[in-house]
């Protein structure tokens, strides 16, 4: 911290200094962030002060909690992302995957079943998947499905419901079922135009490691800061909504299944957990439940900040409605049938 | 690539580093991710070095290349600036590490539901001390027979106070899956206790199971002792 220090110092001395041969951008980022960090220091007995609160205290556990839990996954995420960039051959994706939609879906979909993690890794990959020419509609339906039905999922659903194989089914099925229509239905009527963001990055030319950090590092703090959103807002929702709320709707059939799509969407909870949430809401039918696993992965306040971040905002708006109402579909067929 | 993104790597790895070297990630996450968190904070730690210094490194001769990066960072938006909100966790955690859930979140969310996947549970022995178990445990063997199992064995249960009752208080401890945000809370009564502690003040409570407690599993207790919040808060 130090030299940071110093660098406030330097650059308090020469302002507009037109002989600056230091590059300006970067001090000025280093030491705002030298700034920040000792602000908040000054700041720290207030802070004392707001945790005596006891709701302000749930809101930050919850909020810390959240982002603690997603960075391994988001660092295996942009790990595995930064190695695609860099040793991925660009060109080679669009020739060795299925050209046509109706086939390289599928694929996608079934492909997600080999990538144990949850939801805030894969949304780097696939982003970096579509930059490096992979179609669109296929990168996303891996993005929906790998978190959903990844084997550390199902095992984790099969704990949460001891005896009810038949939930742990329906789960694979619905989320299959979800990902492989929304794949399907983007790349049919789908804008790709609106992955812009994916589009203009560029991974820089250079020896492989160079592009692997410097991917890595990007990634990981476009992905961080709106994962950081993400765990505010679930923090919030989790410290404002009551309870109550929730009872009511439990006997309403439909309204109840909306219900706990609705609460999987602000919870915002990891897909790995999110089985032991849905088997502690008894007062649910297994429908319902079942809705609450299969939207949990696909769309929640974490996600949809986090797919705006690396895809575009126009087209989180677009594919969040979408995927939300597939999946409520998915999950009542599935729920119908099985449950 | 900016020294300052490097910078904020730098102080995210360190602090998930710290929190597995202190053991305050326990209060968060499940204690199975320690390893993993350290493992991160590492890779997080190498990235930031490596961004710092080659940003440093190349900052000294501010001449064409890098004025036509620095535009380049400019035409991709705020994609970047965003990266700046990770300081915001960063400096809770450095600075005032937020407590353990406490008794706010009872009756808020979901509970644990106490009576699915006990079955039926091996008969406790009675001995000299009483024996240590979760409070899911307590419950589970509670709701099998009319709590037979318990065999007339002193039990001792770790928690925090939920809340006052008349002879008592109640007593509560949340399950976590994988995080805090997922916690779930078992919430039993302890008896035979007159102005017990304070709302969310940690105690260990060795007694007797007691039957009749309607919905809620009751332990009339002959010992309360108050604690520290534990490393593992969560079961």
């Amino acid at each position: 911290m130090g030299a940071a220090g110093d660098d406030v110092a330097a650059s308090g001395e020469l302002p507009g200094g037109h002989q600056d041969r230091r590059a300006r951008p970067v001090d000025a980022g280093v030491a705002t962030v030298a700034l920040v960090v000792v602000a908040v220091a000054v700041l720290r007995p207030l802070l004392e002060r707001l945790l005596d609160r006891p709701a302000v205290a749930h809101w930050a556990t919850v909020f810390v909690a959240i982002a603690v839990q997603a960075m391994p996954f988001l660092v295996l995420g942009v790990t595995l992302s930064a190695a695609v960039a860099a040793l991925v051959p660009a060109g080679l994706l669009p020739r060795v995957l299925p050209r046509r939609p109706a086939l390289a879906v599928p694929v996608a979909a079934a492909a997600g079943a080999a990538l144990p993690g949850c939801e805030c890794g894969s949304v780097p990959i696939a982003g970096r998947l579509v930059a490096r020419g992979a179609p669109p509609a296929a990168a996303l339906t891996f993005l929906l499905s790998a978190p959903a039905i990844n084997p550390v999922v199902m095992v984790a659903t099969a704990v949460a419901f001891p005896g009810r194989p038949e939930v742990v089914v329906a789960r694979f099925l619905a989320s299959l079922l979800a990902a492989t229509v929304v794949g399907l239905v983007w790349a049919r009527t789908g804008r790709d135009e609106l992955l812009e963001r994916v589009h203009r990055r560029r991974s820089d030319p250079g020896p492989p490691l160079a592009v692997l950090a410097a991917t890595a590092q990007h990634d990981l703090l476009q992905a961080g800061g709106f994962l950081v959103v993400g765990a505010a807002t679930a923090a919030t929702l989790q410290t404002v909504v009551p309870r109550s709320v929730l009872d009511t709707v439990a006997g309403a059939g439909p309204l109840a299944f909306v219900a706990l799509a609705g609460l999987a969407v602000v919870m915002a909870i990891c897909s790995e957990a999110d089985a032991f949430v849905a088997a502690s809401l008894t007062q649910f039918s297994l429908s319902a439940r079942l809705a609450f696993m299969v939207v949990g992965p696909m769309v929640d306040v974490k996600l949809i900040a986090l797919q705006a971040g690396t895809f575009g905002r126009g087209f989180a708006l677009r594919f969040a409605p979408l995927t939300l109402v597939v999946a409520l579909a998915s999950s009542a067929v599935i729920g119908w049938w099985l449950l | 690539m900016t020294a300052a993104g490097g910078l904020i790597s730098l102080l995210v790895g360190t602090v998930l580093l710290r929190l597995t070297l202190t053991g305050t990630y326990g209060r968060y996450v499940r204690l199975g991710m320690g390893p993993w968190l350290a493992v991160a904070g590492v890779a997080v730690i190498v990235l930031g070095s490596v961004t710092l210094m080659h940003a440093l490194r190349h900052a000294h001769p501010a001449d064409h290349a890098h004025h036509v990066d620095a535009r380049d960072h400019r035409r991709r938006g705020g994609g970047d600036r965003v990266g700046w909100l990770l300081l915001a966790p960063v400096a809770a955690l450095l600075l005032v590490a937020p407590p353990t859930l406490g008794s706010y979140g009872v009756g808020r969310g979901a509970e644990v539901d106490i009576r699915s996947g006990g079955g039926v549970l091996d008969p406790l022995t009675p001995g000299a001390e009483p024996v240590p178990m979760t409070l899911l445990e307590f419950g589970q063997r509670a709701f099998d027979r009319g709590g037979a199992s318990f065999n007339g064995a002193a039990i001792q249960l770790t928690g925090f106070v939920a809340g006052a009752e008349e002879d008592g208080f109640q007593l509560a401890r949340y399950q976590i899956a994988c995080c805090a945000a997922d916690a779930a809370p078992v919430v039993l009564r302890v008896v035979g206790v007159h102005g017990g502690p304070a709302r969310d003040q940690w105690v260990t409570v060795a007694g007797v199971f007691q039957p009749g407690g309607d919905e809620v599993p009751e332990l009339a207790a002959t010992t309360v002792v108050e604690i520290p919040a534990p490393d593992d808060p969560y079961e």
